[in-house]
């Protein structure tokens, strides 16, 4: 660790402290930002260059047993790409090889989002029982500071309380399991509709549509869970992936489930794939950013499309069907035990085919027409809409007009009829923007205080760029890079790879709880209830 | 003699099924019993009597002088190395195996079988349909049985998940569930079916294939009475709710067409046209599973991977213990269980090999180095994966003098002070 380092004569944009590019000093003593240094201190010349806070990923799937089946479905992708072991200086921790492709190895992901001046990310979608899992791939992730979102929209556990009306029992068992898990917050996919998937119903299309096996609706679900989210005062709120992904005319339930939920601090998550018109295909980004713009308890990240390869995975398995059928891709489906679903479909998006343009142009939409960056935050659903890696282009579409115009000039026109972007957008991210919705914003979402910003307390993760007319060039090389005080990447080369920290909650919960549940455990679980929480979690959970 | 005591919800590896409801009798430092234990459970926990031995040359030594042996043999240059890792160790320690074999540039093989590989590699092809463990115990109302009965090797798979028990969408358990056994020549299904056809070798993947026609809506024509059998399994199994298809992914004493997992899969992923199928593959015991996980998330491949480049190749075809028997090896790390025998025992001997697990001092074969630890799950808690990668918490009922991962790690340490810097 540099314990100190004064990173001298850099614009800084802070936006979280009002700082929207002021030529000063950024100090860092002992892992945290400070106010000063003594004169003496170690300096980083960062003059003519351009200071951030480290990135954070509000929504990424890195690091669970989902990613690894799809690895494991992907060795084309890995032998195209291997990776050798990064040339670490300080020997503290051992440099790994690995492969990239759309879903890297865990060692090489932490290396390319140090690499692109990203300090934290979160795993969207993890299910409980696979914790375990996904904390051992998170402790191989190094650079970054971690944590996964623990999936509940279709438990069966809890869906017998909505059924027999016990919420609150509900919020207890909710808050056991983020506890019992390592997780950060509750995540909801496809709310009841996994459930149907799995049960033979196929899917729920409607807000009121009733699970049958349990009489429960999708409305029910997402109020349970986000008064218990926001009850159990958790740093983030629940973090909602709506019903009906990925179809033409998903715009009604994705407003409707906003307005069902009105009121109450809700995140919804990769939108992009949740605002398209119907019945044909057509952009409903603008009554869904309108509504954002117009309701402060909401927030969103957008989930962009970049055409390329992708790997579409997701709890939502019967999405993953209708892709593997439409798309006669391999596909990969994993029914997993009383909580949720896994569903693996590799993707190309083209920008000639008109559906892809269309999704792409969906998710500029949602960012440009979006009021409030703080709330309108960064995110590719990666591997999902493309890889993290994509991040720096994306960046550049959303600041340089005459990229976007130009990509827009060669895209599959055929839907975008009526479209805010075929009709002419013409604002331009300004760089204090760009820290906000890929740094501050996010942080702030998340409830993480001391992420984000670069005011005096905040963790030491600070991304520094040389300026560059290229943008995307510019976010894709950033020249140093400072996770937790640690000199991380050196003349944009990684030269170290400290072990980050793992992010999250362990909220209480009456105690009541836990002998029904036991009986619950004893009669459908095939873990046993003693052996069901991860045990040894690396770090002190966040107060909550 | 000390009073016995208990230790409870302990983790069985016998086999693939990973049950978690032992209830472990320790007396003296042995085991004395493990209920409710199968006798492939039984069998696996034994007295959880090992040896504790450190050898070098066959000699005793101390653990610190072994270490800079075993490193000294790992860090020669040009040697050629393979990583061996059997299958009775944590992923923890599978993890420490796999960034030596990372640091020193070596091939990594498993105890994956070629039976399993043969899935696998299908499944990379495909995909694949399947389900968690307790989502056949909650949701399977019809069960087919490919050429297996559990009941051999997998004694209580029926009974903890597949047959018996009550499920939340199957309150009736064994009453609410239809089961279908297919005898392939002699490979047989389990007894207790409620409907058995029988297949020739020779006709089952022709049977696979109608199979997975006849439900894609390409009903066959004139076919011999036993395939004609075989495609009237097809409406019994759109008709059910939830559809189960189980097979044993581990070799037998019976040859096997190779060809059969491909042909499951693809029956499987069909079925969830028109309801919802899953396929359950039977997979042996240890942490066979872990370790494919582990290989996945650190190098991208499952199995067969060679790091002689700096970065990590995939070598399906030419696995580490097939090379090992060509002599393309000049050193060897075997973690875990040393029970390798014929040729890859043979060529280990003749090569200078480091042996550290349970039992590393009894290897068949000779060691320049053997630390022996304890076993995954009996002397060593951690984290195990079950048939269904389902990730299992190992409670030791013994308490272990020296852990596999504890002595991984210090070899890495070892090896690194002998060779700073990078493989790559």
């Amino acid at each position: 660790m540099t314990a100190r380092l004064r990173i001298a004569g850099g614009t800084v944009h802070d936006p979280a402290n009002g700082i929207d590019g002021e030529v000063r000093d950024i100090c860092i003593d002992d892992g945290r930002i400070v106010a000063s240094l003594p004169d003496d201190a170690p300096t980083l010349d960062a003059r003519g260059m351009i200071v951030m806070a480290g990135g954070v990923d509000i929504h990424s799937h890195l690091a669970s047993s989902s990613c690894n089946h799809a690895r494991r479905l992907l060795p084309e992708e890995h032998s195209a790409e291997p990776v050798t072991a990064p040339a670490l200086v300080d020997g503290a921790s051992l440099p790994r090889s690995g492969t990239g492709g759309t879903v890297p190895t865990t060692f090489t992901s932490g290396y390319r989002y140090a690499g692109l001046g990203y300090t934290t990310v979160f795993d969207a979608a993890v299910a409980p029982v696979m914790a375990r899992h996904s904390h051992a791939e998170l402790g191989d992730t190094p650079c970054v500071d971690g944590g996964f979102f623990a999936l509940m929209g279709n438990d069966e556990y809890l869906l017998r309380q909505i059924a027999a009306g016990e919420r609150e029992r509900a919020r207890d068992y909710a808050a056991w399991l983020l506890g019992s898990t390592g997780a950060y917050a509750i995540k909801i996919v496809n709310p009841g509709g996994i459930e149907a998937w799995k049960s033979g119903q196929r899917n729920l299309n409607g807000l009121d549509e009733v699970l049958t096996t349990h009489g429960v609706t999708p409305r029910a679900i997402l109020e349970t869970l986000t008064d218990a989210a926001n009850h159990l005062r958790l740093p983030h709120p629940v973090h909602i992936h709506c019903n009906n992904l990925g179809q033409p005319g998903n715009v009604a339930v994705t407003l409707a489930t906003m307005q069902a939920l009105a009121g109450r601090r809700a995140h919804f998550t990769h939108v992009q794939f949740h605002s398209y018109g119907g019945p044909g295909w057509s952009s409903g980004a603008a009554p869904i950013i309108e509504y954002v713009n117009t309701h402060p308890e909401l927030s969103i990240d957008v989930g962009q499309v970049m055409f390329g390869s992708a790997t579409t995975i997701t709890a939502d398995g019967p999405v993953e069907y209708l892709l593997h059928k439409s798309s006669g891709r391999k596909w990969v489906n994993i029914d997993i035990e009383l909580e949720t679903g896994c569903g693996i479909v590799p993707f190309l998006y083209k920008d000639k085919a008109a559906v892809n343009a269309l999704q792409w142009a969906v998710g500029l939409e949602l960012f440009l027409l979006s009021r409030d960056p703080w709330r309108v935050v960064l995110s590719t659903d990666h591997p999902n809409g493309g890889s993290f890696l994509s991040y720096p282009a994306l960046i550049q579409l959303l600041m340089d007009r005459s990229v976007r115009d130009e990509k827009l000039k060669q895209v599959n026109p055929k839907l975008l009829g009526g479209s805010a972007l075929a009709d002419g957008l013409t604002r331009e991210y300004t760089l204090n923007e760009i820290a906000i919705i890929t740094r501050a914003g996010p942080a702030r979402l998340l409830g993480l205080r001391q992420k984000g910003h670069l005011g005096p307390g905040a963790d030491a993760d600070v991304t520094v760029f040389a300026r560059n007319a290229d943008i995307a060039q510019m976010f894709a090389t950033p020249r140093y890079v400072i996770k937790g005080g640690s000199l991380v990447v050196e003349e944009g080369q990684l030269r170290r790879a400290p072990v980050g920290r793992r992010l999250h909650v362990r909220p209480g919960y009456d105690n009541a709880l836990l002998p029904d549940l036991k009986r619950y455990f004893d009669a459908y679980s095939t873990v046993a209830f003693e052996n069901y929480p991860v045990q040894g979690i690396p770090d002190e959970p966040i107060a909550v | 003699m000390s009073v016995a005591h208990q230790v409870e919800h302990v983790t069985c590896l016998g086999c693939g099924c990973g049950c978690d409801d032992i209830s472990v009798t320790v007396q003296d430092g042995r085991i004395v019993d493990a209920i409710p234990a199968c006798p492939v459970g039984r069998a696996w926990f034994g007295d959880g009597s090992v040896p504790w031995e450190v050898l070098q040359a066959g000699k005793p030594a101390t653990l610190e002088r072994a270490l800079i042996e075993a490193a000294s043999i790992l860090t020669k240059p040009r040697a050629s190395l393979l990583v061996y890792l059997a299958p009775d160790i944590t992923s923890r320690a599978q993890r420490a195996a796999v960034a030596l074999a990372d640091f020193l540039g070596a091939a990594v093989d498993t105890a994956t079988s070629d039976p399993a590989v043969g899935g696998l590699l299908a499944a990379q092809r495909r995909g694949r349909a399947t389900a968690t463990l307790g989502e056949i115990r909650n949701r399977a109302d019809v069960l087919l049985f490919w050429g297996v009965d559990p009941n051999r090797r997998y004694p209580r798979f029926l009974s903890r998940y597949a047959l018996e028990p009550a499920g939340t969408q199957i309150p009736n358990g064994r009453a609410g569930r239809f089961v279908i056994a297919v005898n392939i020549g002699a490979d047989k299904g389990p007894a207790e079916a409620d409907h058995t056809i029988t297949l020739e070798p020779s006709e089952e993947i022709a049977a696979l294939s109608l199979m997975r026609a006849a439900v894609l809506d390409h009903p066959a024509r004139d076919q011999s009475p036993n395939l004609a059998s075989a495609i009237g399994l097809i409406g019994r199994l759109t008709s059910a709710r939830y559809a189960v298809l189980v097979h044993d992914a581990e070799p037998t004493d019976l040859p096997r067409n190779p060809l059969r997992v491909e042909g499951l899969i693809a029956l499987a992923q069909a079925l969830n046209g028109p309801t919802r199928a899953a396929l359950s593959s039977l997979r042996a015991g240890g942490n066979r599973p872990g370790a494919e996980s582990v290989l996945t998330w650190q190098t991208g491949y499952p199995f067969a991977v060679d790091h002689s480049r700096g970065y990590p190749r995939y070598m399906p075809g030419d696995r580490g213990l097939d090379r090992l028997a060509r002599g393309a090896f000049t050193a060897a790390l075997v973690v875990g269980s040393p029970v390798l025998a014929g040729e890859a025992a043979a060529a280990l001997g003749g090569i200078e090999t480091v042996a550290i697990g349970p039992g590393a001092s009894r290897a068949p074969f000779p060691t320049r180095v053997a630390i022996d630890t304890g076993t995954a799950g009996i002397h060593e808690g951690g984290t195990a994966y079950r048939m269904d990668e389902v990730p299992l918490s190992l409670r030791p009922p013994l308490t272990g003098q020296r852990s596999a991962v504890q002595t991984l790690e210090a070899l890495l340490e070892a090896v690194r002070t002998k060779r700073p810097g990078s493989s790559a």
